[in-house]
């Protein structure tokens, strides 16, 4: 992605921020404006990144110091900026506290705010996700907008054989092209383009996930695989549901790409995803068509769902920026949280939905998934525009009764 | 007069890679002496991918027609297919000398020529030029000009191109088993030989060939081809769809494909469920049988449906004009309740066809499978046919003609 006049900052907070920023800075050099904060170690005095803060030790475990500490230059490193989106991992000390902390600071000098942040692996243990969990509410109180990704639903891309840190390096991976589609969306300009309205209405509603895809290719077939890299993306699909796009109340897509990028291939693309998607979901499309001739053409689609798929409560109403060093001495003293119980209202519904689901013999398959089956790697037989290979009940939108496993 | 001789076609489609030995009968028929087969592999969408498998697995056809005909095959006559092929219908025109008066032989091809001036796209070549009609100053469809007197003869071609490279593929892989190449045949071209009469053609059909990576169609009206195509889709596509479809292993799709699949209107017919039992690897389950015709029938009438919008938007009302009506042969014409899918789509009467007017083996020419494969051999006869005695013999002597000879 070629670099723009917009300068929104990328800031990477901890070791998982500094990998992806790192990331960023070798894959995507013309993206100049980054900030990594790291505590003092291997990590920051390795990394690559273009500007780097080291996060003091404190002590007896109290960070609103090295906040204090490390505010000024922060405030520095990101002065005329429109925007600012952090990125790291909940559920560790160092984001969980300053991801927040920092954008409350941001937002206070009405920076837009956004925040691409993974929550932890089952593996990493229950206080780990507790945290994360709190952090995220504090999150989606302060910032715009919040891309929140599971780590655990991109276990589904990696093989039950991998190393553990296979697993870190696809998380990180998730990270890195959630940072560049917000900050690609940020940068679209023009009569198709993404506003930072449609991303606070897409990104601000608190306990939903984000599901996000990307794909990329190049070449005369480029939006068709492109397409299809997208739609087969691990954090677009919900094990056991099939595309996460059916159940998406808002799809942002950006395409990146080439000055050849026509507008049949945006239009193609959308009419994709609405298909896909149904009718209720509200696709909004930005472009960025200022590549060189042999850049690749990429898409970014964030879908926001309509939220609660993760147990978090409801954050408290206010919108108001707090102020930093209450809300940072505020969450240290609720950590750990205790964990939320479902109110009575939920339960209900829950039970409702267990019990017509009873009523079921045979479940409706889902049909959104962009498949081609056998001719995967075939030449695609396209007539007007429609990709005959994948099946024709799929492209028609017909539902069809599963088959009942003994 | 015809000659007895014998004929080797040779098909390599996506499914399967057959060879027919057929001696060609002095009354004009053909006589099939034996198929050689076998399972294709590295063929996708009638499209040679993998040419050493290929190159395998025609070895194994050919042998295995050898060992049943008692024939040693020197030459084969190849039928070609793939969604790179291309048609349209052109005029060529050839104004006579001052000095002469009278059409000779030499004015036919010259007039060829001049109706295959056109700007093919540089990697592609012409595979067919066929003859439609004659038209001697302005007198229509003439059959055979030759020693008419005229000045200006006219005739109309219905020619058939595709890109060079991909042709190339199937010849290597033919040449690279030391075998001689007699001709390249469109496979629909050969089929509607042999599930055609000559009143048919006269009257008018469609002939639809559904095979297993491609559906190849040609139309004949007024005894000439006036159009052909070829779809990339066929009975792999089906077979593809129920696997996704019904989450079945490709080999399990197949099967209940050929067993109990049906292209009917799935609101036509009856439900119920299909049972299939458990496997190693695989779990059993019910399969709606609606769910199963659902897809079926949707995927075949789309792939009519591409068929009659390729036909309308080159020659309007042909449809319409097609005395005989259509004619499906191939794999998938074995398919359940095609035909009514068909009359729905194309308004015309439809039969479930194969080869005609061949003798010999009953399995084999009551296969429509075989179509296209016998096809080849019966376009062989009627080119032979046409060659004269001496050009034939010189042939022999140069070593082009059909090397054919019996082993015993």
């Amino acid at each position: 992605m070629k670099n723009t006049n917009q300068k929104s900052v990328l800031v990477g907070i901890g070791n998982a921020g500094v990998s992806v920023l790192d990331r960023i800075a070798v894959e995507h050099p013309s993206i100049k404006e980054t900030l990594v904060i790291n505590t003092e170690g291997a990590s920051l005095s390795a990394s690559v990144t273009a500007r780097r803060i080291a996060f003091p030790p404190c002590q007896d475990g109290d960070l609103s110091e090295g906040f204090l500490a490390i505010e000024e230059e922060f405030m520095a490193a990101i002065e005329g900026a429109p925007a600012v989106i952090f990125c790291g991992a909940l559920g560790g000390e160092l984001g969980s506290f300053l991801i927040p902390a920092l954008a409350a600071r941001a937002k206070a000098d009405g920076i837009t705010t956004l925040a691409s942040v993974g929550i932890p692996f089952s593996f990493e243990g229950r206080q780990k996700r507790e945290i994360a969990d709190a952090a995220l509410r504090k999150l989606h109180d302060l910032c715009d907008g919040v891309a929140l990704i599971d780590n655990d639903r991109l276990a589904g891309g990696v093989p039950s054989t991998a190393a553990v840190g296979e697993a870190f390096v696809a998380a990180d991976r998730a990270l890195q092209f959630s940072m560049l589609a917000l900050r690609g969306m940020l940068s679209t300009s023009g009569p198709v383009r993404i506003t930072r309205a449609d991303l606070a209405g897409s990104l601000g509603i608190a306990g939903a996930m984000t599901h996000f895809g990307h794909g990329m290719a190049k070449g005369a077939n480029r939006l068709h695989e492109a397409l299809e890299e997208m739609l087969r993306s691990p954090l677009l699909t919900i094990a056991g549901k099939g595309s996460a796009l059916k159940e998406a109340a808002t799809v942002l897509l950006l395409l990146s790409g080439p000055a050849d990028l026509s507008f049949a291939e945006v239009q193609r693309t959308v009419s994709e995803i609405e298909r896909v998607a149904g009718d209720r979901c509200l696709v909004k499309v930005g472009v960025l068509a200022d590549g060189y001739a042999d850049d690749p053409l990429e898409i970014y689609l964030l879908a926001g769902s309509g939220g609660g798929s993760r147990k978090a409560t409801p954050p408290a109403p206010t919108k108001t920026a707090t102020p930093v060093t209450q809300s940072s001495s505020k969450s240290a003293e609720e950590w750990p949280p205790a964990r939320s119980q479902p109110s009575l209202d939920e339960a209900r519904a829950a039970k409702s939905k267990k019990s017509s689901a009873a009523q079921q013999t045979q479940g409706v398959l889902n049909l959104e998934t962009y498949q081609r089956g056998r001719f995967d790697k075939s030449e695609p037989t396209i007539v007007e525009g429609e990709d005959l290979d994948i099946p024709t009940f799929l492209r028609k939108g017909i539902k069809l009764v599963s088959p009942f496993r003994h | 007069m015809a000659r007895e001789q014998i004929f080797v076609g040779l098909e390599i489609g996506t499914t399967k890679i057959c060879v027919i030995v057929a001696e060609g009968r002095n009354d004009g028929t053909i006589n099939i002496l034996g198929v050689g087969e076998t399972p294709s592999r590295g063929v996708r969408k009638g499209e040679i991918v993998d040419l050493s498998t290929v190159s395998d697995c025609v070895r194994e056809a050919l042998l295995d027609a050898e060992d049943k005909t008692n024939v040693e095959i020197g030459n084969v006559w190849v039928a070609i297919t793939g969604s790179h092929l291309r048609s349209f219908n052109n005029r060529g025109t050839f104004i006579l000398p001052e000095d002469r008066d009278e059409i000779v032989d030499e004015d036919l091809q010259t007039v060829e020529i001049n109706a295959k001036e056109v700007a093919l796209p540089s990697a592609n070549s012409f595979l067919h030029t066929i003859i439609q009609s004659y038209h001697v100053d302005g007198n229509e469809n003439i059959l055979s000009p030759v020693g008419m007197a005229g000045s200006r003869l006219e005739a109309d071609f219905h020619i058939i191109h595709g890109v060079k490279t991909r042709i190339q593929n199937t010849l290597r892989c033919i040449e690279s088993l030391k075998l001689g190449i007699e001709d390249v045949v469109l496979s629909s071209l050969a089929s509607a030989l042999v599930v055609l009469t000559q009143q048919q053609k006269d009257l008018g059909a469609l002939v639809i060939d559904m095979g297993g990576g491609t559906t190849d169609y040609l139309i004949y009206l007024d005894g000439a081809v006036r159009h052909s195509g070829v779809l990339a889709l066929g009975g792999d596509h089906i077979t593809n769809d129920i696997s996704i479809g019904l989450r079945l292993p490709i080999a399990r799709a197949e099967v209940l494909k050929i067993q109990e699949g049906s292209a009917a209107d799935p609101d036509q017919v009856e439900g119920g469920t299909i049972t299939l039992k458990n496997d190693p690897g695989f779990h059993g389950c019910e399969i709606d049988r609606k769910a199963l015709n659902t897809i079926i029938h949707h995927r075949v009438r789309e792939i009519f449906e591409l068929i009659r919008n390729d036909v309308e938007a080159g020659h309007d009302g042909m449809l319409s004009m097609l005395g005989a009506g259509v004619m499906i042969t191939g794999g998938c014409a074995r398919l359940r309740d095609i035909a009514p899918v068909a009359e729905e789509i194309f308004d015309l009467p439809v039969q479930l066809t194969r080869a005609k007017e061949v003798g010999g083996s009953t399995q084999t020419f009551e296969n429509p499978q075989f179509s296209t494969a016998i096809g080849l051999t019966k376009y062989a006869m009627a080119v032979s046919d046409n060659q004269p005695e001496e050009s034939l013999m010189q042939r022999f002597a140069q070593g082009l003609g059909g090397l054919f000879k019996r082993r015993s």
